[in-house]
């Protein structure tokens, strides 16, 4: 089963998108390699369910950051690589050498492109192939988590029909006779084009491992321990935003007997960001990446779902309430199909009028927590709402202060336990001066 | 000083509208002149603000609209002669003196391009004169007509009656003019009083954009608001509706200083906002003297309008919507303390922040708001507890659109009640959709298990 979110929740955390400001996805897309940067977005668009797995992908990023290895390729010569492999060879030798004396025939001729191309293209590949071979030297110890997928690389390469291979880089002339060119296309891009295809994805996988686990380093990432899904279980300390630098970290704790925190704070005083960086890194740590937080240890979840920037959908008639109201009814149901999950909801139930707004937060918010197999975070002004519901021992009050240096607001935003009641609406007025504006005659 | 608006009013109001769409200019903008398109854009961006301006300018409409009056001119003449006046060339003036022979054999067999369009132009103005002045004694200075005693309609009818103008008047535009009579002509027309031509041209691009405003007003069936004096600010405005919109339900509102502050309320597809933009687009209208979508209206003229309906909001950061309103007021507070007298629409006050904040910022504001008695608000809130604690304000106006429950489905009427709606659909909603059954049903299965 895959793990459960949907556009809503990424778009909250701003996850996916390549060319997307800021998203998580372009922090990590370090990558040099096209292959590379399919495979890390596949990684992004699939986070894993079960616990071995996340702790195997993570055990190999650990391993990779502790080599502190480069990957050896640039996009361009690896990309150079990949087309000529792509393009394929006669069936047979004869035919090959055949198609590529009528090619060589042309070049001369009329000066067609193709011939050459294909020889710098076998040059260049010729070339990767033996950065290959040694690159991979470097991960010879035998009890590292990659090594039965290098080890295969390597048996690959160290095949006898490649024996040539360093040979050429090193003797071979630029220019092989056509008789060569024709043998050795036929052997690369026939007989072995299968297994070669496994070695270029190992080193897909190898720049995914590398680039992320540098990145990990330079940003003093962490890597989570995934639990089994039975023990209901969430910890980290110093948990943070990735995407920001100078990020305020804090502690989170859930368990069974404390599954809700619920969250009070000004508008400005850092509640989203608490609220997303705990997504986006519940996330990562379901994809085994390094996460922005220490110490961090879960127990598997099935699925998030956040609301936090809710759209109103005006063109369909929809109110902001409305739109609201429907993302609750769709959690809901996924609640009660017993499914294990993380949610979020941020400053639920603004489109609508006080009275609706408390009865509403404290019916919904009630409701939810006891699910004690799910993880949530709710955040509100309506502070009345969590004093009623603080009576119930599995809600953690905690809240985001504000402090006043004169008239200009500060945040600390380091979590208290609590509720607050700060609210900076009429002080935001106050400071503009629109009052008295209206009062003086 | 000029009537003060802005381009979030006009986007509200749907004043020019995006290219391409139907806008409130577009419902005017059928005039037979490119000018005249020009000049009814320029109306809609300068409404009046003077009462008697207005009233004159309306009273011209509402007379051509009484006599069906008609536009009688065919564009070409003004692209003939608009053509000719751009050319401001000397050298191209005529000469006096007769064309040699060799000059004239050779205009024969090469056809002369300025000569031409000199020649069409002079007399495309010929008969423009020739009908403006029929157009004149037929229509626009009968008896009773407001023309009559206008004062710049009596200048256009001075100057047809002095040199060069009245010399045109005798001539027949159809027969060909002696070359001497074109070179003087043209002398005349296009540089010595070039200024009286524009002017004449620029008064009948003016009757063009005010007959086709009269065909609209006839076809919709609007009727002309009488503008009052400023000091006496009231407002009536009886069975007014959306110029835009097929069978919309017409309102009825009156507004003085003692209830100078409507407090509407209404669930969300109930028709606050339609409300709201009709009534702000009929006091756009009012202002420029032109037919509004109403069966009765008079209104003190204000100093300007602004609406707050459409404010574009920046939701990836949570509090700038409420600040992009907190700016937005304090912009109107800072009109309102230079002592200006302006129509005011809000909706959704502070719908950009948590309620409790909206709760005590629409308070705050709607109550520094009502106390400016010569100014005229309108403003809706979703946040109904703040008109309990507003009612102590005896000049605020409540008002809602109500919403009958049909079973579990509502139905709108769109005909505004007094008082505050106590529709309260949030838990409505939420039952509706049954959420908390659906959170408590399975948690009963799985303890009785």
């Amino acid at each position: 089963m895959s793990f459960i979110t949907d556009k809503q929740t990424l778009e909250d955390m701003n996850l996916l998108g390549k060319y997307k400001q800021h998203s998580i996805f372009s922090l990590f897309n370090k990558v040099r390699t096209a292959g590379g940067e399919q495979l890390l977005n596949k990684m992004f668009q699939n986070p894993l369910t079960d616990p071995e797995a996340i702790n195997k992908r993570s055990e190999i990023f650990k391993y990779f950051q502790s080599k502190q290895a480069i990957f050896p390729f640039s996009n361009k010569q690896f990309s150079q690589t990949e087309n000529y492999l792509s393009g394929s060879s006669a069936n047979n030798y004869p035919v090959t050498l055949l198609t590529l004396a009528k090619k060589k025939l042309l070049a001369t001729v009329i000066k067609d492109e193709e011939y050459p191309n294909l020889q710098s293209g076998l040059q260049q590949t010729i070339a990767v192939l033996n950065n290959c071979k040694t690159f991979i030297t470097q991960f010879k110890e035998n009890d590292h988590p990659f090594y039965d997928e290098l080890l295969e690389v390597s048996n690959i390469l160290h095949d006898p029909r490649l024996e040539w291979l360093a040979e050429e880089q090193t003797t071979g002339s630029p220019q092989q006779s056509l008789q060569k060119t024709a043998r050795y296309d036929h052997l690369l891009r026939h007989t072995l084009r299968a297994v070669l295809q496994t070695v270029m994805e190992a080193f897909y996988q190898l720049d995914v491992y590398i680039a992320v686990s540098n990145l990990a380093e330079t940003k003093g990432f962490n890597y989570a321990q995934a639990l089994p899904k039975e023990n209901n279980h969430l910890t980290a300390t110093e948990l943070r935003h990735p995407n920001i630098d100078k990020a305020v970290a804090n502690p989170v704790s859930f368990n069974q007997e404390s599954n809700m925190i619920f969250l009070t704070g000004a508008n400005m005083a850092g509640k989203s960001t608490f609220m997303k960086s705990f997504g986006i890194n519940v996330y990562l740590a379901h994809m085994g990446f390094p996460v922005a937080a220490k110490d961090m240890q879960f127990s598997i979840k099935d699925g998030i779902y956040s609301s936090i920037n809710v759209p109103d959908n005006l063109d369909m008639g929809l109110s902001h309430f409305y739109a609201e109201v429907l993302r609750v009814k769709k959690v809901a149901e996924e609640v009660s199909e017993e499914k294990d999950l993380v949610i979020i909801f941020d400053e639920l139930f603004k489109g609508t009028n006080v009275k609706d707004a408390y009865d509403a937060t404290l019916a919904v918010t009630a409701a939810f927590s006891e699910y004690r197999n799910c993880l949530f975070i709710v955040s509100t002004h309506i502070i009345e709402a969590g004093d009623v519901l603080k009576q119930q021992n599995n809600i953690q009050t905690l809240y985001l202060p504000t402090i006043m240096n004169g008239n200009i607001p500060t945040y600390t935003y380091k979590l208290q336990p609590g509720i607050s009641s700060d609210r900076h609406g009429m002080m935001i007025i106050e400071n503009e001066g629109i009052l008295e504006m209206l009062e003086a005659e | 000083m000029l009537f003060t608006t802005d381009k979030q009013t006009q986007e509200d109001l749907n004043i020019y509208g995006k290219q391409g769409t139907d806008s409130i200019l577009s419902l005017f903008n059928r005039t037979a002149t490119l000018n005249g398109s020009k000049l009814l854009e320029e109306l809609f961006r300068y409404p009046l603000l003077d009462a008697e301006v207005i009233n004159a300018r309306s009273e011209k409409i509402k007379y051509l609209k009484t006599v069906k009056a008609v536009f009688p001119f065919s564009s070409e003449l003004f692209d003939q002669a608009e053509q000719y006046l751009a050319n401001t060339d000397e050298r191209t003036k005529l000469p006096i003196e007769k064309p040699s022979l060799e000059k004239m054999l050779t205009s024969l067999v090469v056809s002369n391009a300025d000569y031409k369009q000199i020649v069409n132009g002079i007399s495309a103005l010929m008969e423009i004169i020739r009908q403006l002045n029929n157009l004149l004694n037929n229509t626009l200075i009968l008896a009773g007509s407001p023309l009559k005693r206008d004062e710049e309609t009596t200048k256009i009818r001075t100057l047809l009656n002095t040199e060069p103008i009245s010399l045109l008047l005798q001539e027949n535009p159809k027969s060909k003019q002696p070359h001497e009579k074109l070179a003087t002509y043209d002398l005349m027309l296009r540089f010595r009083y070039r200024e009286t031509v524009q002017q004449v041209l620029r008064y009948i691009y003016q009757l063009d954009v005010y007959i086709t405003v009269a065909k609209v007003a006839t076809e919709r069936n609007y009727i002309f608001p009488k503008a009052l004096p400023k000091a006496e600010h009231v407002i009536k405005l009886a069975g007014f509706y959306h110029p835009q919109l097929k069978n919309a339900v017409a309102n009825t509102i009156h507004i003085t200083p003692e209830s100078n502050l409507v407090f509407l309320t209404g669930a969300n597809m109930a028709g606050k906002s339609t409300f709201m933009k009709s009534l702000g687009i009929a006091m756009y209208l009012a202002h420029m003297g032109f037919p509004v979508a109403a069966r009765e209206m008079e209104f003190s003229v204000l100093d300007g309008i602004y609406t707050t309906i459409n404010l574009s909001d920046n939701l990836s950061i949570g509090a700038s919507h409420f600040y992009a309103e907190v700016l937005r007021i304090k912009k109107i507070a800072k009109e309102l303390s230079t002592g200006k007298n302006i129509f005011v629409i809000f909706d959704e006050l502070f719908r950009g922040t948590n309620v409790k904040d909206a709760y005590e910022a629409t308070i705050a504001i709607t109550a520094a708001f009502a106390k400016k008695r010569n100014s005229v608000f309108v403003i809706s809130t979703h946040i109904i507890e703040a008109g309990e604690v507003l009612k102590e304000h005896p000049n605020i106006n409540f008002k809602y659109l109500p919403t009958r429950m049909k079973g579990t489905t509502p139905e709108y009427t769109y005909t505004l009640e007094s008082g505050i709606t106590d529709d309260r659909h949030g838990m409505i909603i939420i039952n509706n959709e049954g959420i908390l059954e659906l959170l408590k049903k399975k948690r009963k299965e799985v303890t009785a298990q």
